[in-house]
């Protein structure tokens, strides 16, 4: 091991600050102080938005009500402090605390650096420098699935995950769960030495007790053996589980996931008479119909599915081609969020929606029966026809939780329209099969309580928490485990709920930590390389299965190359594998498309009643941020605010803002939730446009033995959850309780104070009006839209709105003050007396760092804000403060809504540091901590800054994050080992925002230096952009001229062209950060453009937001400054 | 009530006076003190496990630095030699000395040397040595004659003043390529004129570009 390399600065930690600890829901945060929960007059909601003409965007229904109380929260000077700092010194404290403060500044300034040493290797491996990283190809998988990444590694330690473009179910990007995969290799609270009945054992004791069972169960040919499996797809785990079925035909293998996609199967079961896996084709799809199905966030292959989708939808370069996402939803999902039309019915319609568009298509056997509430004939026609016409380019898709009959549908449906073999082809199972894995748990139970289970290995899975509540697999374990003669162990990588109940707990080798193989959602294989080697004494699923076959071979490694070595017979084996592992797949591995021939379609009756207030529907669906809940003790996922209902920390029982006034409740109540003889107590968040008459409540909360960071926290569903409704129950009562609990929702946090132009939003047919300057982006700010046409000429710096250029100059910004940064300037010679030209192998002018975030792409993932923590090692800092406003992220994504309270549609906004040329936060800092780059990047210099906070009060935009309290971890050894060394994790009293990934541009520099070469397009790379599915986020140089053969940047490219606008340019900052707009494509014949009015945000007569309309600049600046701490 | 004070406190009053005249200039001493890197240890040459001399494999073996220092022209980190390094020499020559007695612990029993790191910078301020060798600049100017260094010292204070002394005026320092890693070479030429020429030629970036706070702090 090489030291001698910085471990990151003034060390802190970034990720698991174990905040629960003291964020525990404290008695002395006062609700109304905090986040206010006002009854909400939905009637005087509805009329304020009513009354407003043309596109409003609002944040949140309390935002539109206006309430005093909402007004004094927002207004409140210092939303970031905690009550108990607001309250009135005394003389003597303020004494005794300006005293300690002069005393501990005087202490602080004599400390000396601690004497460090240099620890070099023994004999360092060719392929290491110190310094530099090293990138390796592994796969990650989520549910089983694989997603290729590369990991980047700095002497070792893993520090960074990235997509493997060649993956295809990446192409270079990732998700939430991989980011923070990271986290949980390092988290200090995995398990790290096998226990028996409690008591720390070793790996080779575990092995030799388990030899006599073993060899007991094979004499009588493996009866009494089960094991449990969580989903997998590794070939080589397959083959080891079909030798074990060899061995011990009498044995039971079952795999158990809540999660399950056992609808999916039943689905081609009844469309196709056998099990299928649907791979679907979004870049093809102009036309898509999803039922209920969140592929953005939740199926198998998100990351390639967002991204081939958001493809279709790029109306850049001319293109006038794009698709259209029709979504039909039990609860508020975010691809419903991104759709261009929308229908919330209660999950049970569904169904019934399906059928009607499958009876309208032709389908035989449909049997459409009555139509929801609410949903009108002409709708059902109108998506129908636009599916028919687009035929072959048509895709329908459901999702895991509707049933089989839903999935049938689909299937039938684009079998209709020409679709299979098109936009959607099917293969061969991808997942490793073993039954119905609903009813696994079932099975083991009642094998249990009959006495025929001696020996059960679980493997992955925690069924002792995620067992639905009709069966009482918990008893059936404790039993089992205190039997005589029985034998219970548990593989997994925490010691958890299950763990507690078995005789015997391993430690799971984490995937950066093992040799293994996993398949992609179209059957693509990888082999999943370790990028470390165990940080403790932990194995894989395969050393454990070895261990059962009481194989020779009995290393991961060679076990996964002994299998692929069979597998490829007559090929250079070696050869193969190193391609496979630098490639990051396997070739020709890619499962072929079945052709598949539908019979007539059977569907069993639907017996769905529609919900009413009082017997309402309850939604069952994957947490999004700790999905079952294996992610609970992540505090990068439980920190990162929630899709929709931007929840951290806490999920809870969603329902429409409606349905709460009808039953008297208001955000954060406690209700009681019946169903049958099952309750849960639960809070109440309400979510605009989540269908009526029912809830919807998130798995994964609720843990007891998560960890610190998840045990407590949120309201465990699976209480409520039966076999026979796993996803969907009706029936459900909700009875007010009178109690309340905190809520740490991010909606209200960091709210710009500007009610106009933060959104600009148009639709397709708006844009051919005149694709050049879309009417949408010009509508306000400079009155006149001719005299906006004029801001757009070729000049990539108009996103920046330099105020009013003058008719005579037009290049000349209409500004008394001097300009500042070379920058700046497109023409070096107009560079000027203190002239700074750049030099270096750079062209000039000197590098102009910008960005463009291209909201019509932004699904709202929050991939990149967890992308960003894992770079820049930034802290969590836990419930109690994400409550006080709080939290570090340093790009948030601010959700707004418009239209109606009942369907709202969403835009979402990725807000980073604008990095203004005329930074408002700069003159303020007193000790010139923050300053100007030369290349245009607003620096914030952490060792200078001394706490004032004068640059977060005046920053509009409201991007600066203070550490109130020492977040970073500084002491737990396993935190440090992932920080990123070329980020200074920051201490207490320091404040922090984005800096353009300041580290990653300055390597780009140097290494083009070192090369003699300039800086091309494409080689600084922010995190943010990376980890973008949807390419949603470009950075670039903007003065770059001379890549992509001569055309410039990409980011100079989108800034000159129609549809890029800066926030708040009224305030002359120059944002290098700008925005371009969003674009829906909605259907003509639902949605007639003249009810469409102008586009645009924000046309005159707005104050629904409660802001001044006159001065649009000095309420902004007013509002911008009086909404931050201190002034 | 009482009297507070006993009357030998206008001793200590008077005393005060004098007291305050004479601390001024002795916090004057102490800033001065402060000010010329009191605690910076230049010049202290410091313990190591092994008593390694500069002077002896630079100076009398004319070892070149990048024979143990292999990444300095590749990474922002110069490079330790492992053991390895030093054993692929000292398996042969001095195979037996009890000095050396350390490396062929840390060879046989595979636990590294640890060296008490020397050049140390404040872990908030980052330094790439590969960009320096590429522009220029000397390992003697920041290190010091190493070849005139029994055992290692810091030549230079390493604060941040000094630092921008170069990334201000870098015409002052820069040195032709080829002599970056000869220690004892003096400019033949008048430096001013050579660097002014070498920082065109090199493309040095200029001094507003290598004084942002981000060049070294991120």
């Amino acid at each position: 091991m090489q030291d001698q390399t910085k471990t990151g600065g003034q060390a802190g930690r970034g990720g698991a600050s174990h905040p629960a600890v003291e964020s525990a829901p404290t008695a002395f945060v006062s609700l109304d102080e905090i986040a206010p929960s006002p009854k909400l007059d939905l009637e005087r909601i509805r009329q304020r938005l009513e009354g407003t003409r043309g596109r409003e965007f609002w944040r949140s229904l309390e935002e539109v009500a206006d309430t005093p109380e909402f007004r004094r929260y927002i207004e409140r000077e210092f939303p970031h402090a905690a009550p108990r700092d607001m309250q009135p010194l005394s003389r003597r404290n303020f004494l005794q605390l300006m005293g300690a403060t002069l005393a501990l500044a005087g202490i602080s300034g004599c400390a000396y650096q601690p004497p460090e040493k240099i620890v070099p290797y023994i004999e360092q491996p060719e392929s290491v420098v110190p310094g530099k990283p090293n990138y390796y190809a592994t796969a990650f998988d989520r549910g089983g699935y694989a997603i290729g990444i590369l990991g980047e590694t700095h002497v070792g330690r893993p520090t960074k995950l990235e997509g493997n473009p060649a993956h295809p179910a990446s192409l270079g990007a990732t998700d939430i769960f991989t980011q923070a995969s990271l986290l949980m290799l390092y988290d200090p609270e995995r398990s790290r030495s096998a226990r028996y009945l409690g008591s720390d054992q070793t790996w080779e004791q575990f092995q030799a007790a388990i030899l006599e069972p073993i060899r007991a169960a094979r004499a009588r040919r493996g009866a009494g053996v089960w094991l449990l499996m969580s989903p997998s797809t590794s070939p080589t785990l397959g083959a080891q589980l079909q030798r074990f079925r060899q061995r011990f035909p009498g044995a039971r293998v079952l795999v158990h996931d809540a999660v399950s996609r056992e609808n999916v199967y039943a689905g081609t079961r009844m469309a196709f008479g056998q099990e299928l896996q649907p791979v679907y084709d979004f870049a093809q799809a102009q036309r898509i119909l999803s039922l209920d199905a969140d592929f953005l966030t939740n199926e198998v292959a998100n990351v390639r599915y967002a991204h081939d989708f958001m493809r279709g939808r790029r109306v850049r370069d001319g293109q006038t081609e794009m698709n259209r996402l029709y979504m039909v939803e039990g609860t508020m999902s975010l691809t419903g969020a991104n759709a261009d039309h929308r229908l919330g019915v209660a999950p049970s319609q569904v169904e019934a929606v399906a059928r009607a568009i499958a009876a309208a298509l032709g389908v035989g056997g449909a049997n459409p029966g009555v139509l929801p509430d609410g949903v009108a004939q002409e709708w059902i026609t109108a998506v129908a026809n636009d599916l028919r016409e687009h035929g072959g380019r048509s895709l329908v898709l459901a999702g895991p939780e509707q049933s089989a009959a839903v999935h049938a549908l689909a299937h039938a449906i684009n079998g209709a329209v020409g679709a299979v073999g098109r936009t959607v082809t099917y293969v061969e199972p991808v997942e490793l099969r073993f039954g119905d894995s609903n009813n696994s748990l079932r099975q083991l139970t009642d094998a249990i309580s009959a006495n025929q289970v001696d020996a059960l290995i679980i493997v992955g899975a925690n069924p002792a928490y995620t067992a639905p509540a009709d069966v009482p697999f918990a008893e059936a374990l404790k039993s089992l485990s205190s039997g005589a003669g029985k034998v219970t162990v548990h593989m997994g990588l925490y010691e958890d709920e299950t763990a507690a109940l078995c005789q015997w707990h391993l430690p799971q080798s984490h995937y950066l930590e093992a040799w293994s193989d996993a398949r992609a959602f179209d059957g693509t294989a990888s082999i999943v390389q370790p990028l470390i080697q165990p940080l403790y004494a932990t194995h894989s699923v395969h050393e454990l299965v070895a261990t059962l076959l009481e194989d020779d071979i009995l290393t991961g490694l060679e076990i996964v190359r002994d299998y692929w070595r069979r597998r490829s017979p007559g090929t250079n084996f070696d050869d193969l594998w190193y391609q496979a592992l630098t490639r990051g797949i396997v070739p020709n591995t890619k499962a072929p498309a079945r052709t598949v021939s539908a019979g007539a379609l059977a569907l069993p009756a639907s017996e769905a009643q529609p919900p009413t207030a009082q017997a309402a529907e309850i939604a069952f669906r994957p947490d999004p941020t700790i999905w079952d809940g294996q992610w609970a003790n992540s505090g990068w996922l439980q920190e990162l605010p929630k899709h929709i209902s931007t929840l951290t920390w806490d999920n809870a029982v969603m329902m429409s803002p409606e349905m709460a006034q009808q039953l008297g409740l208001t955000k954060e109540d406690m209700v009681d939730l019946r169903l049958g003889d099952r309750t849960l107590q639960a809070a109440v968040w309400t979510v605009p446009g989540h269908p009526k008459n029912s809830v919807t409540l998130t798995l994964g909360y609720g843990r007891e033995r998560a960890g610190r960071l998840g045990n407590g926290f949120g309201f465990n569903a699976y209480r409520l959850r039966g076999t026979d409704a796993l996803w969907n129950a009706s029936g459900l009562q909700i009875v007010k309780t009178g109690r309340r609990y905190p809520l740490a929702g991010t909606q209200h946090h960091f709210t710009l104070a500007a009610e106009r132009g933060l959104i600009k939003y148009g639709t397709l047919s708006q844009l051919l009006e005149d694709p050049k300057h879309p009417p949408f982006l010009h509508q306000e700010h400079h009155g006149a839209p001719e005299d906006a046409a004029q801001d757009t000429g070729n000049d990539p710096h108009v996103g920046t709105e330099r105020p009013g250029p003058g008719p005579e100059h037009p290049d000349v910004p209409n500004t008394l003050y001097p300009q500042m940064w070379p920058s700046d300037r497109q023409n070096p010679q107009d560079a000027g007396p203190g002239t700074y030209t750049a030099q270096g192998y750079n062209s000039q002018p000197i590098p102009a760092w910008g960005m463009v975030i291209d909201l019509n792409a932004c699904i709202g993932c929050h991939a990149c804000t967890i992308a960003c923590q894992a770079e820049n090692n930034i802290a969590t800092v836990g419930k109690d403060q994400v409550l006080m406003n709080r939290e570090m992220h340093w790009i948030r994504i601010d959700q707004y809504h418009t239209g109606t309270v009942e369907d709202p549609e969403r835009v979402f906004e990725p807000v980073p540091c604008m990095h203004c040329e005329k930074a408002p936060c700069e003159p303020v800092c007193p000790v010139e901590a923050t300053s100007h780059s030369a290349e245009g990047i607003n620096e914030m210099t952490y060792n200078r800054c001394i706490g004032t906070r004068y640059c977060s009060n005046n920053c509009p935009y409201k991007v600066r994050r203070f550490n109130f309290l020492q977040f970073s971890d500084q002491h737990t050894p396993s935190i440090q080992l992932m920080r990123n060394p070329d980020v200074t994790t920051r201490s207490r009293g320091v404040m922090e925002k984005c800096t353009y990934c300041i580290q990653r541009i300055n390597l780009a520099r140097i290494e083009a230096e070192k090369e003699e070469r300039r800086i091309e397009d494409g080689d600084v790379i922010t995190a943010c952009a990376q980890v973008c599915p949807t390419e949603a986020i470009i950075f670039g140089n903007i003065n770059d001229d001379y890549s992509n053969q001569g055309r410039g940047s990409r980011v100079r490219q989108l800034k000159a062209g129609p549809f890029n606008y800066g926030l708040l340019t009224e305030l002359n900052t120059m944002p290098r950060t700008t925005y371009l707009a969003k674009l829906r494509n909605p259907n003509p014949v639902i949605e007639p453009a003249a009810a469409h009015g102008a586009g645009g945000h924000g046309a005159a007569g707005h104050d629904a937001g409660g802001h001044g309309t006159e001065s649009q600049g000095a309420a902004g600046a007013h509002g911008a400054a009086g909404n931050e701490e201190g002034h | 009530m009482a009297q507070l004070f006993h009357p030998s406190t206008n001793v200590l009053a008077k005393l005060s006076i004098v007291g305050v005249a004479a601390v001024v200039p002795l916090l004057g001493v102490a800033v001065y003190f402060f000010n010329m890197n009191y605690g910076a240890e230049v010049r202290v040459p410091k313990e190591q496990p092994v008593e390694f001399s500069h002077r002896h494999h630079v100076g009398d073996d004319g070892i070149d630095c990048r024979y143990c220092h292999t990444s300095v022209d590749k990474s922002n980190n110069a490079g330790m030699p492992s053991t390895y390094t030093c054993m692929t020499c000292h398996s042969q020559l001095w195979s037996d000395s009890p000095e050396l007695e350390p490396v062929r612990e840390s060879f046989r029993t595979g636990t590294p040397i640890q060296w008490d790191r020397v050049h140390d910078l404040p872990d908030f301020a980052y330094f790439n040595h590969s960009i320096h060798v590429k522009k220029g600049v000397g390992c003697v100017s920041c290190h010091g004659r190493v070849d005139e260094m029994p055992l290692i010292w810091k030549e230079k204070d390493l604060t941040m003043k000094w630092c921008l002394d170069c990334h201000r005026k870098p015409e002052d320092f820069v040195r032709p390529r080829e002599r970056v890693f000869d220690i004892a070479w003096t400019p033949e030429e008048d430096q001013k004129k050579m660097g002014e020429r070498l920082v065109k030629e090199y493309h040095v970036l200029n001094s507003f570009q290598l004084t942002n706070c981000s060049t070294c702090h991120h």
